[in-house]
């Protein structure tokens, strides 16, 4: 296939008149050129816009990392938290309010190290939130040290000699604790990347996108575009995604990683069951809150 | 006839003290008395450890236990040997008469009941088993007995009972029984002490409470919205109210995975608008300290119900202490300024819970409320307010024309709180972080404007010194100079006003001043206090003098400490002894 041409007027024609710079924010990205987080910045304006959630009824939520200045480059409310703790203040969010559309971002240090904790019950509340993993397989923002998802062997300053350790697998661990949708992306392949930011936030549920994101400048070994645009291939075109054994099959192959929605399934919400004890106990559901 | 009568109930966990202490205590509040009450029971789960449970029944307002009780009732003789002391001479000790098992001699309860003390041997066990066939309702054996004995009316027992056995079967048949077998016994017998209960007076309108049951009813009538916490003693219960009373009300509550989602799913919720809290103690609040740092510096209301119980560590996490007052004021990283309340009686567990509420929205920050397990376990009989004394709403919304690009979420105002946006409010859009900022919220690292948002931060929290219809700080006792001021914060308050009744009568001039609201520090008030004190003590229970440090950097005086980590309540006599020793040397230093 030969690459077609793009013309850059006829470009930005297009993306003035599609409404989706509404969702972007005057703030520049403050990352480094080539970062694989400005795929992630320019999908999810798309994604909002094509679902018809206003900017103001969205909330993106971080927690602390290069990943997670994240907010301040869309139009949306946005939160900033800790490192870690993007979850529980999303969780917080979303059980106050519920008219909220409420996406959480951040990187694998942030959601499987420091904050670890709190994604399997995010997943099997099944907070009805977006998670956006940002997986470079390294600290960014600190300078590039060893994170849980960087791979044995990985030289860093704070594994001069190697990392030592066995990475995690992110993937197969959300569909063990019972996310309902669950997919990965590529930060090469934005476009897939945006449909994919869509169907998982207009999925019903805890929904946990995976996001493979090469750190131009601390990782010119591992996870590099050239690697990785080699090692990423499609689903297989058999795959049933209402099957979990298949979908914890996909995730076991960090070899060649798969691109697409891996499971996806339905149950009821954290807020459906936190509905259910009030009428268990004879409130009404609904009442106002106090909110906007 | 006023009436001033102390009952205390021991035995062991399987023996129903604790609940036989709690229908007592619920039975005189019903008949129109005043309570305080405090059980001590070993540790959280249950076995056969000994229980005390202890109720203090007055016609006029009380403020602590008695140290000695005037009734004793002994369920078992291993576990009540070791009060019999505590009964006054011409006290009544109530104890089982015929034990089924041999007791070695000094085992029995009766080898250590002093002459000056009245022995009421009751066949507490056989009476038990006449009425109902089993052995289990001697509780109720004698709490009818002591009603019989002391002629107090039946009917508000047996409404306690009936409430407290509902659908509980044969369970409120049989302890109806043995309540009346208790009852004709205690009325037949022929009374020698001298305790007598007076008519209840013109009645009290009250409901019994514990401190953590104050604050829960406190939160609701707030209009609290939203609840998240993980369990820890002695809060835990606040949760357990909570969790029956928010769904009634259409309000959400959530038992997050530790302490750091708590607070952090508390903060989520309060930026949303919500009214939101959490409830924990010492260990909870090190784990919450690094997301308070956030609430503040993103300026998002939270309210954070702090129970202490004895530290470091795990501590002795079923016993009473105040040592989190430095953690609670400065606890966690940087220049972190919160709103801290002590409340020092139910009532005040009350008020402070619906205030935290108001004052978290209005000054947009976390505000913590300071509880111990004394408190927060100790019954007393508090008289409601007709109508929730709380406002509804605090936040200072943005006026009409300032939403829409250019909104500045912490813009600079008069009295440095900036009119708040609320997701989903349309061209109010903004970003909120921990990292320093500008008015828009973008960050900003500047000198000036680190400096300028600290002192927005600092300053604001000013205006809650003048906080509407709170007692922030309270003078009891003698007006003008006194011998001995004794400053006081929290559950220890109310030894501290017995203790002052006390000097008033050895002709000490004394002068309590309570502090509720620690942080910001009412100084101004204080330091006026201590103006009119020859000598300034400081009870408190904790090793370090955490009250005593703070009103020494804020007033720059010197006080005099009294410090106890016994795990338990202050002493009375305890504090006394200090007093006297500080008016010698005031009237020395006078002379
Ligand atoms: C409590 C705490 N510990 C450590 C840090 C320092 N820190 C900031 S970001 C970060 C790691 C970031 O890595 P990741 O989450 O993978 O995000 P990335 O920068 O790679 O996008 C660390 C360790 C912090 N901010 N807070
Ligand atoms: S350091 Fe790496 S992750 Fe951070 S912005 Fe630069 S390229 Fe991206
Ligand atoms: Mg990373």
């Amino acid at each position: 296939m030969t690459p077609q041409p793009i013309y850059l007027e006829e470009k930005l024609k297009e993306v003035q008149e599609s409404g989706r710079l509404a969702y972007r924010s005057k703030s520049m990205p403050t990352w480094c050129p080539g970062c694989g987080y400005f795929s992630i910045v320019d999908g999810l304006p798309g994604a909002l816009n094509d679902l018809g959630i206003a900017p103001k009824d969205a909330v993106v939520v971080s927690g602390i990392g290069c990943s997670s200045r994240f907010p301040f480059f869309v139009n949306t409310y946005g939160f900033h938290t800790l490192h870690g703790r993007v979850l529980p203040v999303a969780t917080g969010i979303k059980t106050a309010n519920d008219a909220l559309t409420v996406i959480a971002v951040g990187g694998d240090g942030d959601g499987f190290a420091i904050g670890g904790g709190h994604v399997p019950h995010a997943a099997r509340r099944n907070v009805d939130l977006t998670y956006l993993l940002f997986d470079n397989g390294i600290y960014g923002l600190t300078k590039g040290q060893t994170s849980p998802t960087s791979s044995v062997g990985f030289k860093t300053p704070t594994s001069p000699y190697e990392n030592p350790d066995q990475p995690l697998n992110p993937l197969l661990m959300v569909l063990t604790y019972g996310a309902t949708w669950v997919g990965q992306a590529y930060a090469g392949r934005p476009q897939q990347l945006e449909t994919m930011i869509k169907q998982a936030i207009a999925h019903r549920g805890f929904s946990y996108l995976h996001i493979l994101s090469p750190c131009v400048t601390f990782d010119k070994t591992d996870r590099t575009y050239v690697r990785l645009g080699d090692l990423v291939r499609d689903l297989p075109a058999n795959h049933d995604k209402g099957d979990l054994g298949a979908a914890l099959h996909l995730a076991m192959d960090t070899a060649t990683p798969a691109l697409g929605v891996f499971y996806e399934t339905q149950r009821p919400t954290l807020a459906d069951a936190l509905d259910g004890l009030v009428e268990k106990a004879g409130g009404s559901v609904g009442q106002k809150r106090r909110t906007a | 006839m006023k009436t001033d009568i102390q009952i205390a109930i021991c035995g062991s966990a399987g023996e129903g003290t604790i609940a036989a202490g709690d229908i007592l205590r619920n039975a005189l509040a019903g008949a129109g008395y005043r309570v305080i009450s405090f059980d001590a029971y070993p540790a959280e789960i249950r076995g056969f450890g000994k229980c005390v449970a202890r109720l203090r029944v007055t016609t006029e307002q009380a403020y602590s236990l008695k140290e000695k009780s005037d009734v004793l009732v002994c369920l078992n003789d291993e576990h009540g040997i070791p009060h019999v002391g505590e009964v006054r001479d011409f006290g009544a000790v109530i104890y089982e008469a015929k034990s089924i098992v041999h007791l070695a001699e000094g085992s029995h309860v009766s080898g250590h009941i002093r002459p000056a003390q009245v022995p009421y041997p009751l066949a507490i066990r056989e009476l038990s088993e006449r009425a109902t066939g089993a052995i289990r309702s001697r509780n109720m054996v004698v709490l009818g007995y002591i009603a019989g004995l002391f002629h107090l009316a039946k009917e508000p027992f047996e409404k306690i009972i009936n409430t407290k056995f509902k659908g509980k079967g044969k369970a409120a048949e049989d302890n109806h029984k043995a309540f009346d077998a208790g009852y004709e016994t205690g009325a037949a017998t022929f009374k020698l002490d001298d305790v007598n209960f007076g008519p209840p007076g013109k009645g009290l309108q009250a409901v019994m409470l514990n401190g953590n049951a104050a604050v829960a009813k406190g939160c609701l009538d707030a209009g609290i919205d939203n609840f998240f916490g993980y369990p820890i003693t002695p809060a835990t219960t606040i949760m357990e109210r909570l969790a029956v009373e928010m769904p009634k009300r259409g309000k959400r509550l959530l038992q997050t995975e530790d302490e750091i989602a708590a607070i952090s799913t508390t903060i989520g919720a309060g930026y949303t608008g919500a009214r939101s809290a959490t409830a924990t103690s010492g260990p909870g609040l090190a784990l919450m300290s690094e997301m308070l740092g956030l609430g503040i510096m993103a300026e998002v209301p939270s309210v954070v119900f702090v129970s202490q119980r004895g530290g470091p560590s795990t501590g002795i996490p079923t016993k009473t202490e105040q040592s989190d007052l430095n953690i609670a004021i400065y606890g966690g990283h940087g220049d972190a300024p919160r709103i801290v309340l002590a409340p020092t009686n139910v009532e005040g567990c009350y008020r402070c819970a619906g205030k935290a509420f108001e004052m978290a929205e209005r000054y947009q920050t976390p505000v913590i409320v300071l509880l111990d397990l004394y408190l927060s376990n100790r019954y007393e009989t508090v008289v409601m307010p007709a109508k929730p004394p709380f406002e509804p709403n605090c936040d200072k919304p943005v006026p009409k024309g300032d939403l829409g690009a250019g909104y500045k979420r912490f813009g600079f105002t008069e009295d440095d709180v900036s009119p708040r946006a609320l997701p989903g409010m349309a061209g109010g859009m903004h970003v909120v972080t921990g990292l320093e900022h500008n008015e828009l919220g973008r960050v900003n690292e500047q000198p000036e404007m680190h400096e300028a948002m600290s002192r927005k931060r600092h300053d604001k929290l000013k205006a809650a010194l003048q906080h509407p219809d709170f007692t922030h700080y309270k003078r009891f006792g003698d007006e003008g100079r006194v011998d001995v001021g004794i400053l006081a914060w929290g559950s220890t308050v109310g030894e501290c006003l017995e203790v002052m009744f006390l000097a008033h009568l050895e002709g000490i001039a004394c002068a309590v001043m309570k502090v509720v609201m620690l942080s910001p520090f009412p100084t101004e008030a204080v330091a006026a206090f201590m103006d009119d004190c020859d000598a300034v003590l400081v009870p408190e229970l904790n090793y370090q003098g955490q009250f005593a440090h703070l009103i020494q950097a804020e007033t720059g005086r010197p006080v005099h400490r009294y410090n106890r980590v016994t795990g338990t309540p202050m002493r009375v006599e305890d504090i006394m002894a200090q007093v006297r020793r500080l008016a010698k040397t005031a009237t020395r230093k006078a002379a």
